[in-house]
């Protein structure tokens, strides 16, 4: 069994690029984090601010012509027998059997749109059962089924038709249930979800999460959930990297996300979402300005511009280090600099 | 003018009655018609001058096409829409035609969902903003140019960048451009199909904050299309949810969401996760899919999904009726039924 008080998963520094024609954009620049066996952590922000790229760094998925240009990201993988090895998959070539074994197998990838990340022209069983066969060497029957079992295991009906379906006949809610069966086939140690319920609607999005939970509950994965929903996180999360423009601006628990933010940013970003269950006729605080495009991305702290605390001559001058606030709990702001 | 008989009471701008908008499903070489979607079946609303009425519920439920309907971007099958116009008359746009539709549509106008389809990306912004007025040949180019100047300003962009394309904007940018066309023409009601959905969280309070503004500014009136419960209660004076085609509940925000009557109503807000982790709340998690609307359920449409369904359920339609003051429910058992909302902290 592997030791619970290590990471599984440790994302130090990491940096993506895409050069492109008109300049190089820096997609994640040096965001670190880790992730802890069969817990949650939540990445937050808003679009644009490179969570997607960074889940992507982990998988080696980037699509051209991104690149993981400095940072590790060191996955602790289990080898049977009480022996565990460190890997660095950031080092690890885009194509080799390495990453390959690990892709799909022991890290698994919830897309956003299932509609998109299903093959139209294959039956979902035909996908999932290729999926398993990939990392297991189990006869066409035996793999059948292991995918029948997946689908029951996700509360999809009549599973046994249901794998000669195509994923357009299948509704958001049956296709994403679909998309994670066929995660779940390989026993992930990660299972990385991006975004898994934004195209799905509420009762749906409830539906999806219970499910997500209840299988953490049974196998014991780590889940990485990406998401722009706060209400998501809240729900689901144990950790959360609140991320922006590419960096990680704080890092908390759960709790202290919420009820103990320090970034500005963050503070910020929970004021003005409206809440359910808050006096409706109070007016939204809103952040000025929007999120800078990545080509003229601001000097120093990224957020600088929208901040209301912003210091100038400090915060214009150099990007904050990621500093401890107080236990696991981390910030880049220079109103928490030791100095001052 | 066909004013019809119907009247409107004093405080009601719109009135929406037994609206039913059904879409043939065509099959085989010649497209022969094989079935009817009933995207709205038999919904009715009113609106009252100045406030915002939230319309929401799960996609595919026939929020959109209601609102399209009264737009008259499609036409209704079946119904009635009373709108009271400037001049104080009584229309029903549902049968309007031609000069007289066209006169209508300057007094209703939309905001689209997709800041970025739904501005033309060769038009600039004195174009686009400013299509309206030439469309209706309102004012010389000069009274033209002034207007859409006043109207930037009146979403808090700077009138300089009326010569500017779509594309130098960011989402939020661009939805205040298409607030600003939707008021070129002072219009009495304006048609919001979410309006925010395609926003950053950050960006989305500006759009709402401004969209507030000018509603006490302009005196306007709002529908406000939505399938986020956070928004709607924020924005909403009053709030109408549909499933499958059918309103199923209508009441005043804090009604509806401190004391839901429908069923499914109480689902759906107890399914809103809560940017709070220490306020779990009790999910109703619903089973299954919502129903088919080309092949509803027999009774109510969502009676497969409800755990309190009856025998009568089964087999009788509900109909919308007023429990309590502005409360109206289309449920069998709404009297009897004691549901749990979400309080206000």
């Amino acid at each position: 069994m592997m030791s619970s008080d290590q990471p599984i998963l440790e994302v130090k520094n990491l940096e993506t690029h895409f050069p492109l024609d008109e300049g190089t954009v820096v997609a994640v620049n040096g965001a670190s984090f880790e992730v802890m066996p069969g817990k949650t952590l939540g990445i937050v922000g808003e679009s644009g601010c490179g969570k997607s790229v960074a889940a992507r760094s982990i998988m080696r998925i980037l699509d051209k012509p991104g690149e993981i240009v400095g940072g590790e990201i060191l996955f602790r993988r289990n080898m049977g027998e009480d022996s565990e090895e460190v890997v660095d998959i950031a080092s690890m070539n885009t194509n080799s059997a390495e990453i390959k074994s690990i892709r799909g197998g022991e890290i698994a990838y919830v897309f956003q749109e299932p509609m998109t990340s299903f093959s139209p022209v294959h039956t979902i069983g035909n996908q999932i059962i290729e999926t398993i066969r990939l990392h297991q060497d189990i006869s066409k029957e035996g793999a059948r089924e292991v995918a029948i079992h997946a689908l029951n295991a996700v509360g999809i009906p009549l599973a046994d038709r249901r794998l000669n379906d195509y994923s357009f006949q299948l509704s958001g809610g049956l296709r994403q249930r679909a998309m994670i069966a066929m995660t779940l086939v390989s026993n992930p140690t990660i299972l990385i979800a991006d975004e898994p319920t934004t195209a799905l609607d509420v009762t749906n999005q409830a539906q999806l999460l219970e499910l997500m939970s209840e299988l953490q509950s049974d196998n014991g994965m780590a889940i990485v959930l990406i998401t722009h929903d706060l209400g998501v996180i809240a729900e689901m999360a144990d950790h959360v990297s609140v991320m922006y423009l590419g960096e990680v601006v704080e890092s908390a628990p759960v709790d202290d996300i919420f009820h103990n933010p320090q970034h500005p940013y963050t503070k910020a970003l929970l004021k003005s979402i409206p809440k359910i269950r808050s006096n409706s006729s109070e007016r939204l605080a809103s952040i000025s300005g929007t999120v800078p495009h990545p080509y003229d991305r601001p000097k120093g702290c990224a957020f600088g511009p929208r901040c209301d605390f912003f210091m100038p001559g400090r915060c214009d001058a150099s990007i904050p280090a990621l500093q401890e606030v107080g236990p696991v709990h981390q910030v880049s702001c220079f109103l928490y600099d030791e100095g001052d | 003018m066909t004013t019809t008989e119907s009247t409107l009471s004093e405080e009601r701008l719109l009135e929406v009655s037994d609206l039913e908008k059904h879409f043939p499903i065509k099959q085989g070489f010649l497209k022969k018609e094989v079935g009817q979607i009933l995207a709205v079946d038999g919904v009715n609303f009113h609106i009252n001058e100045g406030e915002t009425l939230g319309l929401v519920g799960e996609s595919g439920c026939g929020k959109t096409t209601t609102a399209r309907c009264i737009l008259r971007a499609v036409d209704p099958t079946n119904g009635q829409i009373l709108f009271r116009t400037r001049e104080d008359e009584v229309v029903d746009i549902a049968r309007l035609k031609g000069a007289e539709l066209k006169k209508i549509r300057s007094e209703i106008q939309m905001i689209f969902q997709d800041p970025f389809s739904s501005l033309n990306p060769r038009m600039t912004l004195l174009d686009t903003i400013g299509e309206p007025l030439l469309l209706n040949n309102i004012g010389s180019k000069d009274d033209r140019e002034q207007r859409v100047a006043e109207l930037l300003e009146m979403v808090g962009l700077r009138p300089e960048y009326m010569r500017r394309f779509p594309h130098a904007f960011s989402g939020g940018q661009r939805q205040r451009i298409g607030i600003a066309r939707a008021l070129a023409l002072n219009p009495k009601l304006v048609v919001a199909d979410e309006p925010v959905s395609a926003l950053d969280v950050s960006v989305q309070a500006q759009v709402l904050n401004l969209m507030a503004d000018l509603q006490e500014e302009l005196g306007l009136t709002y529908l406000f299309v939505a399938h986020d419960l956070s928004v709607v209660k924020h924005i909403s004076d009053r709030v109408a949810v549909m499933y499958v085609g059918k309103l199923v509940e209508m009441a005043p925000t804090d009604d509806l969401f401190s004391t839901p009557k429908h069923p499914y109503t109480a689902a759906l807000l107890s399914a809103v996760p809560e940017p709070d982790p220490r306020t779990k709340s009790e999910r109703i998690i619903l089973q299954g899919e919502v129903a088919n609307p080309a092949d509803p359920p027999s009774g109510c449409y969502f009676h497969p999904r409800c755990s309190y369904a009856t025998e009568q359920c089964k087999s009788e339609t509900p109909v919308l009726q007023e429990i309590t003051d502005g409360h109206y429910v289309s449920c069998h058992r709404a009297e009897e039924l004691i549901l749990d909302g979400v309080l206000a902290e």
